[in-house]
């Protein structure tokens, strides 16, 4: 791990002057496993000011996490905390402050928020505290997803108020009834000026590494066959304006028990089990809603891809199944009330709908699925919903998601992390989440999820023995099974049956430090599950009422037994020492985090309102837009026409270099091709050869780029497109079809650029015939 | 209540956090404590300045926007750059309502419903007019 630099000194990006950071430094370590990370974050203090100093570092937690120690350390002294109820932890901490000691409260908030305080930092201290967490990562068939939050985004409620407070900073506040005493730092336009940010952590695998890649970081890889893989931020340091995100993919597909000896004769374990060991899902009629979040902070490439990543989905569709579209922020717009059929037309019109959508506005995201829900009108169905879930109060909406009684599917696109409560929001409705940051593609995912979702691979899961959480009920394609238990006395095997299908997997004696791990992960995704379940009004109730609820009680309960810290119980530490001075006020600061890198400052904070009316009407007025009915609701695309500054800023492109780029990459050729398939799952075309021909070259075009039958986020095209070509007849030679249908099966290509011939809009018969008998 | 209070006793008075208490002295919206070192102490004025604080929140109002009222500032802090547009709400044949364009989500929000009861109040007096006539 590389140290502070001496020499590290932040400098304003206006104004060039030296800042005093109240928090210098934060830095990742820790073992990333297939089931779930266990992370130490150190950060280091330090005050410049003449008076003590009371910092608070505000930070949201990953997903499936849970707090579970810290020690603070400094000049001559390292203290451990201490894991207490938090009512009393509080009181320590306020009486370590009052007798002008060393203090420090860890204490979890509403939304899986919380506020690191650490007061009485002296004048030129430099005090550290090192955090240590569980976390979950995101599963896929062969591989993970592991994401950590460097920054907080700021999040939309009906009742925050934001305001600018400078030309550099932004502040939010959040109705202290809903969200208690939690404190929100400041958000900074430009992050370059804030504390240093970066990591160095191992990756732990059973299976073989095929790659691991960041979408979000430069990053340095050291690996050796199966020895644990090392994973460092390349550069020096980095700035905290978005998560670090970390793509882990095997070179197989196979079931992973991470397990080990947790007591007398106990073993705990951790079982991940891909969705392919369970079957393939049925073919029936799809029912489905697309939610798209239009608020304003997925203003800019996000919006942009996910308009393209919902005529992906889209083609998917056969004539058998039915959509419907719903854009929303502070309304709902919906392209039909009811469910459509799936044909041509009706697509043409879901592509004029998503034309006209754009970003602005706040996100009501649950009024948005609340009108999925009434579009599914109680029948089966599923809800596929884009939005950067960048929403407080999430509990409320978690309640309100469990009561439309709707499988949810989420794709979560941003920088920054809504990762906990859109996997949670999947979680607890039976549905599954993806989460990309907002510089990769956001279309493929979608596509992937997309594919995931209908009638599951399996249904009717069951397992013997101790395993918490529940098993879910169904499985996806594409999306394996988390288990997490004890195994204790003879039996060396966990036993799965399923509707149609039963499966024993045995469970190896492992090593102790692995068993200890998963059983905190088993903890801390326990805790998430029930703290997702906490409503505010109980959450902040004095703690004689709260000892009637049921989940306060169960939160305290998990967190005794796991050691793990809930909003029941926080890690309180003091450090006496003889030179305190009792009852000198500490000076509080905030340490202000960076704007998320694709959230546009603006869109939280624009410029304070004029001072009052008058003024306002004086100022030159630019323009004037009608709106002419009352309730009418702005729309600031409309808004944009007006003056040459304006427009630059509705064409200017954040980021995403590669869809700047004028040449097509091959994505973008597959996304086309899927969005161009017809209700019966063909391409377009004059006559049958020639659908038949330009189909063929679809199919081995989306092979070609590993999408199989089973395998890729095109799966569900390929199935479509062989479907098709199954089933059509009046072609010179069927045999060529049979070619075609069998390299979907096997994933070998027939020698040829299938790529350049699915790129042109005609593909003549014979074209094809000759490439095939070659 | 006795004169002083322990900032416990004033953060029990007061339903704030201790901590709460000291992040708005730290920004200027509460005076330190009358006493320094161990025997800090704060008073009533304190207490009704917390109080204050409150329900200014309660109206809507944001603490830097608190700050610089109870600063006694009238011109507060402005940070605006000049508006590129207004939207015109013609709520009534004689009223109408500029509205700056580029306010945040919940700003909008908030200046949305109050045009909504100021056309509706507007309205019921017309139909009252009307009705008298």
């Amino acid at each position: 791990m590389s140290s502070t630099a001496a020499n590290f000194g932040p400098i304003a990006a206006s104004g060039k002057e030296a800042l005093r950071l109240a928090m210098q430094r934060l830095w990742l370590t820790g073992r990333v496993l297939p089931a779930g990370a266990h992370l130490t974050i150190q950060h280091v203090f330090r005050s410049e000011e003449e008076k003590p100093l009371e910092v608070i570092y505000s930070f949201p937690l990953p997903r499936d996490a849970a707090l579970r120690a810290f020690r603070i350390t400094g000049d001559g002294f390292e203290v451990h905390s201490e894991l207490i109820e938090t009512e009393a932890a509080v009181q320590a901490y306020e009486r370590g402050i009052a007798e002008g000691s060393l203090s420090a409260l860890a204490r979890q908030y509403g939304d899986g928020v919380v506020n690191l305080t650490v007061g009485n930092v002296r004048p030129n201290e430099t005090v550290t505290v090192y955090l240590e967490l569980l976390a979950g990562v995101e599963l896929r068939d062969d591989g993970f997803r592991f994401r950590f939050p460097f920054t907080l985004a700021p999040a939309y409620h009906a009742r925050m108020k934001a305001a600018r407070v400078s030309e550099e900073e932004g502040e939010m506040e959040l109705p202290p009834d809903q969200f208690g005493d939690m404190l929100l730092p400041r958000f900074r336009k430009d992050a370059d000026s804030l504390h240093e940010v970066g990591f160095d952590i191992s990756v732990l695998h059973q299976l073989t590494i095929d790659e691991i890649g960041s979408p979000s970081h430069s990053i340095r890889i050291r690996q050796d066959g199966m020895a644990p893989a090392h994973v460092a931020l390349a550069a020096e340091r980095d700035v905290p304006n978005r998560d670090l995100v970390l793509d882990v993919r095997f070179k197989e597909i196979a079931s992973q028990v991470l397990s080990g000896a947790t007591g007398d004769g106990v073993r705990s374990f951790a079982a991940i089990v891909p969705s392919t060991l369970f079957g393939v899902s049925p073919k029936t009629a799809r029912r489905t809603v697309i939610v798209l979040d239009r608020s304003g902070s997925m203003q800019g490439a996000p919006i942009e891809q996910a308009r393209k990543a919902i005529e992906a989905c889209l083609a998917v569709l056969s004539k058998e199944d039915s959509f419907g579209v719903v854009a929303f922020n502070n309304n709902v717009e919906s392209l039909h009330p009811t469910l459509q059929v799936a044909s041509s037309e009706n697509r043409d019109k879901a592509r004029a709908f998503l034309r006209q959508v754009n970003a602005s506005g706040g996100t009501a995201l649950a009024a948005g699925f609340e009108a999925a829900a009434s579009m599914l009108n109680g029948a089966s169905g599923d809800v596929l919903i884009l939005t950067d879930g960048q929403v407080a109060g999430t509990e409320q909406i978690l309640a309100q998601a469990r009561a439309t009684n709707i499988r949810l599917f989420c794709l979560g696109i941003g920088s920054a992390s809504q990762d906990r409560f859109l996997s949670l929001l999947a979680r607890e409705t039976g549905g599954v989440s993806r989460f990309v940051t907002a510089r990769e593609r956001v279309d493929l995912p979608a596509v992937d999820l997309f594919a995931s979702m209908g009638p599951p691979a399996a249904s009717g899961l069951k397992t013997a023995g101790n395993v918490q959480p529940e098993p879910p009920s169904v499985v996806f394609a594409g999306n394996p099974v988390l288990l997490f238990g004890e195994l204790s006395g003879t039996p060396e095997t966990l036993d799965l049956t399923w509707d149609g299908g039963q499966m024993s997997l045995p469970i190896p004696t492992g090593d102790g430090q692995t068993g200890q791990t998963v059983r905190l992960l088993q903890g801390s995704r326990l805790i998430t599950d029930w703290e997702s379940r906490y409503p505010a009004e109980q959450a902040l109730a004095p703690l004689e009422k709260r000892k009637q609820s049921r989940v306060a009680e169960r939160l305290s309960a998990l967190s005794r037994t796991y050691g793990l810290a809930s909003r029941e119980m926080s890690l309180v530490a003091v450090v006496k020492r003889q030179s305190d001075r009792p009852g000198e006020i500490p000076e509080t600061r905030i340490v202000p985090v960076g704007m998320p890198q694709d959230v546009k400052f603006e869109a939280y904070f624009p410029p304070a309102p004029p001072q009052d009316f008058a003024v306002a009407v004086a100022a030159p007025l630019g323009c004037v837009i009608e709106a002419a009915q009352v309730g009418y609701t702005p729309k600031p695309e409309i808004r944009r026409s007006f003056g040459l500054a304006a427009l630059r800023g509705m064409f200017q492109k954040s980021h995403t270099p590669d869809l700047d780029s004028k040449i097509e990459s091959t994505d973008d050729l597959l996304v086309h091709l899927a969005s161009q398939l017809e209700p019966d799952g063909g391409m377009p075309g004059q006559s049958a050869p020639e659908r038949a021909a330009r189909s063929i070259a679809a199919l081995l075009a989306f092979v070609a780029s590993g999408h199989t039958l089973t395998s890729g986020a095109f799966r569900s095209h390929v199935a479509r497109l062989v479907q098709y070509l199954k089933s059509t007849g009046e072609v010179p030679d069927r045999k060529i079809l049979d070619v075609a249908i069998r390299a979907a099966g096997t994933g070998k290509v027939p020698p040829g650029d299938w790529l350049a011939m699915a790129r042109t809009s005609s593909v003549p018969w014979r074209q094809v015939e000759k490439a095939l008998t070659l | 209540m006795a004169d002083e209070m322990t900032l416990a006793e004033l953060a029990e008075a007061s339903g704030l956090a201790a901590r709460t208490i000291r992040f708005y002295i730290a920004r200027g919206l509460l005076d330190g404590p009358v006493k320094a070192g161990r025997a800090a102490a704060y008073t009533v004025e304190h207490l009704a300045r917390l109080e204050k604080i409150k329900k200014l929140q309660a109206q809507g109002r944001m603490l830097s926007e608190i700050g610089r009222s109870l600063a006694g500032g009238t011109t507060p802090e402005r940070y605006a750059a000049a508006p590129t547009a207004w939207w015109r709400h013609a709520i009534a044949d004689d009223v109408v309502v500029l509205t700056r364009s580029d306010a945040s989500p919940w700003r909008t929000r908030q200046i949305r419903e109050a045009i909504d009861e100021l056309a509706r109040s507007l309205q019921s007096a017309g139909d009252e007019k009307r009705s008298r006539k």
